[in-house]
């Protein structure tokens, strides 16, 4: 790959990460053809639809009507798709606070994230500065310490700065991610040099070299972590159950489709509707942003 | 300006310059540091002091009682039950996730027809949030009126209980993890396998190796840094199990599926908001767990050094 | 015993795109043949259609008389040395070398014998243990060709071997792989895209482009008599000058200047002699005679090239492949010719230089076609 118009987020190996399109790494054999079709075809189909059967069932779920749920053997089509499910889901609970709530606490944290997170990885990647490899050891150190532990504490850090019960209390612990920093620094340190020393020499600052040559050859590994911290907030509960206690003003849509759950339990045909408009959008994001999901999934893989 | 005015001069000048390089550098990363030092190193620290004392979440109590909260969790019942949920969890998620995940790389890393489409279908649940994936179970699972049980009886098996029999909830959230995980862990071992030269396949095949040889002596041991990768951050996310449990059985039933951080947030957000003071208590739990998951983390990472080869 | 034949081969691949055109071409039992040309010429493919790593989509290769299109590389009996070597990295080089051996079920004392015969020839003893990541460039290449000729197979493939080693190296183990077929005397296809390489390696050369097999001979016959003009730009370096000029009356002439001794049939004309081709003579000289504007010298130690304009022919000099913008005259045809001297020779820059034509130093081209026409 090209290293200027398509870095690879941070490896030396010569992968395709675009969308994992490469060579199959197999060598064509001759055999003879029992079948029409490709024999792992016998394999993948089955298996595709095991992956997707959660999905589709709760997409049909939603479109029945309360008895026809509520039937066995399983009716497997609505016959007349009931849509007024959805809007019943939104009418009769919070369904639309929850939604906004998320929506902004996502939006404030992933951009957040990628201001913070470029800026110190930029200074931890180019700037030498006293103390910058035990501060960056430290750092990665905290990544090792699993959530439970930090839990307690930090819900009493929240709670005395009176953050607690708000949105604020999901936005201010997140907004700088120690994950999104050690991947920009990694990225960055893979970016060629000499682009960055011919602006010094130009007497460019150094924010200015960020902004305006680091940042767009960036674009790549910023969407990526863009999209993985977008899916981590969009989907958090633990820290939501923990935080908002009371005010159900705030809750976000996973507490919210938690508790929605709670109090509709035999109604499957709103519960399932809620369910889907709340995967909606992550889903919707996924097909257009594919690549950027698999290249960051692959990279905390091969990075880690 | 003489000579020795100039050289001072260059003295200042370069100390500046060096100066605004260390301003410059902690300029850059200090708004993260700070908060990463105020919600990620200050917490660490003070759970540990939390674990030597008794302290409530509510009430202001904190009094400091040593190692007592350590030695309590070796008589708790409830403790015990939940490591050995958690120990059980762990040995079926981990193998079946990451063995499952190999063949479906494997079956994956082919150009045939529709293979975008197969592709798409294993890594889609990866978007999912636990609640969704918890309420697309629930749902499938359900004891009357699941499609699982249907199908099951379609061929003869069942119904079962799922997550509402205390012997098989257990097995019913590993079904649920691995289904949401499997993508995950199939898109690092198809990046892995995809680094697997193409050039190494074909002289296995041209020194004559069958294509299970090729596979065995050739393409598995280059997945061995992204199989020890999977080992350990599956190991980590396994014993750190909670959302799935907290929705979908809340620790049941019987008590069947508390795993150690279910435990440790009842301790202190369910039963020490009320009236007592467990949060210390809990974060001794936290803490050994976490001592648990460091030791198991390194003697993985060790014992892999020694068994991968990472090609230069 | 192991020859190979090429009958009508042609590789297309999805898309349509023709890497390999109806090659036909034998390679002799214990011939040292070398497939080279440009980058995408197909001569890649054709080696790896003999390796059995792509398949076949018209014609039959053969191998020792058998035909083989339908067989594993495995049972095909040859073996290859890749461009990047393709060493099992996670095995040691006794390992790696042994591989082969051990798939085919060969008795330990038997593989014994043979990885220690091969590691003495190329010089592998003290590398045994060690793992392709801790050798050198060169290293890994010589345990790339034990691990193919350990098998002791009747056909030795070679991708582009030395391509990745420096310019010293590649040199000396050129030589070395000269030496290495006299003494081992397997059947040898070797694919290259330096000429030079092709030159000093081969017995015979094969040429291709654009999947089409454009000349196969004896380096030394298609260097001296290229069949087309794409052979002649390709081989020898720097390329052969190509001069437009206009056949009448069996007279071929370039610009104001006639040629003795060679006859075309009436029309145009592409004239070819190769830098060493055109001598200084003297100014009184009476033979054929071109004044050249000395512009450009590049001495190389051993010999000078010496590159001028020569007068009245503008426009009419068609060096092939000639993409160097600061000789070359806007519209891509020019007047720069290159002439190869000894360097005691050496003229001045911007000095005038009188050259004549060497004996048989003249080929001749059909603009149309491209293709050689006999001189005489």
């Amino acid at each position: 790959m090209s290293s200027i118009t398509a870095p690879a987020p941070t490896l030396d190996e010569p992968l395709d990460l675009a969308y994992l399109e490469g060579e199959t790494g197999m060598v064509e054999r001759p055999r003879r053809r029992l079948l029409p079709f490709d024999p792992w075809h016998l394999f993948l189909a089955p298996l595709a639809f095991v992956m997707l059967l959660p999905l589709v069932w709760m997409v049909v779920t939603s479109l029945q009507t309360r008895a026809q749920t509520l039937h066995f053997p399983p009716i497997l089509w609505p016959g007349t798709p009931q849509f007024v499910n959805y809007l019943d889901v939104i009418r009769d609970s919070a369904f639309g606070t929850w939604f906004w709530n998320t929506t902004v606490v996502t939006v404030l944290v992933v951009a957040s994230n990628l201001v913070l997170c470029t800026l110190a990885a930029y200074g931890f990647a180019r700037i030498r500065f006293l103390g910058r490899g035990f501060i960056y050891f430290v750092l990665l150190a905290t990544l090792m310490v699993p959530l439970q532990v930090v839990l307690i504490p930090t819900f009493l850090i929240v709670k005395q700065l009176g953050l607690l019960d708000h949105l604020g209390a999901l936005v201010v612990p997140n907004l700088a991610n120690v994950f999104g920093i050690f991947m920009l620094t990694q990225f960055f340190r893979t970016l060629p040099i000499d682009l960055e020393e011919a602006a010094r020499i130009d007497g460019a600052s150094r924010l200015s070299i960020l902004l305006r040559i680091v940042v767009p050859l960036s674009l790549p590994a910023l969407a990526t972590l863009a999209v993985i911290q977008f899916l981590w907030t969009w989907n958090d509960f633990l820290w939501p159950l923990v935080t908002i206690l009371t005010n159900q003003g705030a809750f976000t849509l996973q507490l919210g489709l938690a508790t929605f759950q709670g109090a509709h339990q035999t109604q499957w045909h709103l519960v399932a509707a809620a369910n889907i408009m709340s995967m909606v959008p992550l889903i919707v994001l996924f097909l257009i942003a594919q690549r950027y999901f698999v290249r960051g999934i692959a990279t905390q893989g091969l990075k880690g | 300006m003489s000579a020795a005015a100039q050289d001072v001069g260059t003295v200042t000048r370069f100390r500046r310059f060096l100066v605004s390089d260390h301003v410059a550098g902690w300029a850059f990363i200090l708004p993260s540091v700070i908060l990463i030092v105020l919600f990620g190193i200050v917490p660490i620290v003070w759970g540990l002091i939390l674990s030597f004392q008794r302290a409530g979440l509510i009430s202001p109590e904190r009094e400091w009682v040593g190692f007592e909260n350590y030695a309590r969790i070796a008589s708790d019942p409830k403790a015990r039950q939940a490591a050995i949920n958690t120990i059980y969890y762990t040995i079926l998620f981990v193998p079946i996730s990451i063995m499952l995940a190999l063949f479906v790389a494997h079956a994956l890393n082919r150009k045939i027809a529709l293979i975008r489409f197969y592709r798409l279908a294993v890594f889609i649940p990866v978007v999912t949030s636990t609640i969704a994936t918890g309420i697309m179970f629930l749902w499938l699972f359900d004891k009357n009126f699941g499609l699982a049980n249907w199908l099951l009886g379609k061929v003869g098996l069942g119904p079962f209980g799922f997550f509402e029999d205390p012997n098989q909830a257990m097995l019913a959230l590993v079904m649920m993890t691995v289904w949401g995980w499997l993508g995950f862990d199939t898109i690092i071992y198809l990046a892995a396998l995809q680094g697997v030269p193409n050039e190494l396949v074909e002289a296995a095949a041209i020194d004559g190796a069958s294509r299970w040889t090729t596979f065995w002596r050739v393409t598995w041991p280059m997945l061995g840094p992204a199989t020890l990768l999977l080992v350990v951050w599956s190991t980590i996310s396994a014993l750190q199990l909670f959302d799935e449990v907290f929705f979908v059985t809340h620790g049941g039933p019987l008590g069947r599926t508390s795993v150690v951080v279910f435990y440790v947030y009842r301790l202190a957000f369910e039963q020490g908001l009320g009236a007592l003071s467990l949060a210390g208590y809990a974060a001794a739990i936290a803490y050994v767990l976490f001592l648990v998951i460091l030791i198991l983390t390194l003697a993985q990472f060790w014992l892999g050094r020694r068994v991968v080869h990472y090609s230069s | 015993m192991a020859g190979v034949t090429f009958d009508a081969v042609t590789k297309v691949y999805p898309g349509r795109v023709v890497a390999v055109r109806e090659l036909s071409l034998g390679v002799g039992d214990g011939e040292f043949l070398i497939l080279v040309g440009p980058s995408g010429c197909g001569k890649s493919t054709a080696l790896r259609m003999v390796a059995g790593l792509e398949r076949i989509s018209e014609g039959t290769i053969s191998i020792g008389g058998r035909v083989v299109n339908d067989v594993p590389p495995k049972d095909r009996d040859i073996a290859m040395v890749f461009q990047n070597y393709a060493l099992y990295p996670h095995m040691t080089v006794e390992k790696n070398l042994a591989f082969g051996l051990r798939q085919r079920k060969t008795r330990p004392d038997e593989v014994r014998r043979m990885v220690d015969e091969i590691s003495r020839m190329l010089g592998l003893e003290d590398l045994l243990r060690r793992r392709p990541g801790q050798l050198s460039g060169g290293q890994r290449q010589r345990v790339a060709m034990g691990r193919a000729l350990v098998r002791e197979p009747e056909v030795f493939l070679l991708d582009e071997p030395l391509s990745n080693l420096d310019a010293k190296l590649r040199v000396q183990m050129r030589a070395q792989l000269k030496r290495l077929h006299e003494r081992v005397g397997v059947t040898t296809i070797y694919v290259t895209h330096d000429q030079v390489e092709a030159i000093t390696l081969g017995e015979r050369i094969a040429v291709l482009s654009d999947g089409v097999l454009q000349q196969v001979g004896p380096p030394q016959d298609v260097y001296d008599h290229p069949a087309n003009v794409f052979v002649a730009g390709f081989i020898g370096s720097p390329p052969m000058n190509l001069l437009e000029g206009t056949a009448s009356d069996g007279r071929v002439a370039v610009g104001e200047v006639e040629l003795d001794r060679v006859r075309a049939p009436d029309g145009p004309v592409l004239i070819g002699i190769r830098p060493e081709g055109l001598r200084p003579v003297g100014s009184d000289d009476a033979g054929v005679t071109f004044e050249v504007g000395v512009d450009l010298v590049e001495p190389l130690g051993d010999e000078v090239l010496v590159h001028g304009s020569i007068e009245g022919l503008d426009g009419r000099v068609r060096t092939p492949g000639a993409d160097d913008g600061l000789l070359a005259e806007a519209d891509g045809s020019g007047s720069t010719v290159t002439i190869r001297l000894p360097p005691e020779e050496r003229p001045p820059a911007g000095s005038r230089l009188r050259v004549g034509v060497a004996p048989n130093a003249v080929r001749l081209f059909d603009p149309a076609t491209g293709l050689a026409i006999d001189a005489t």
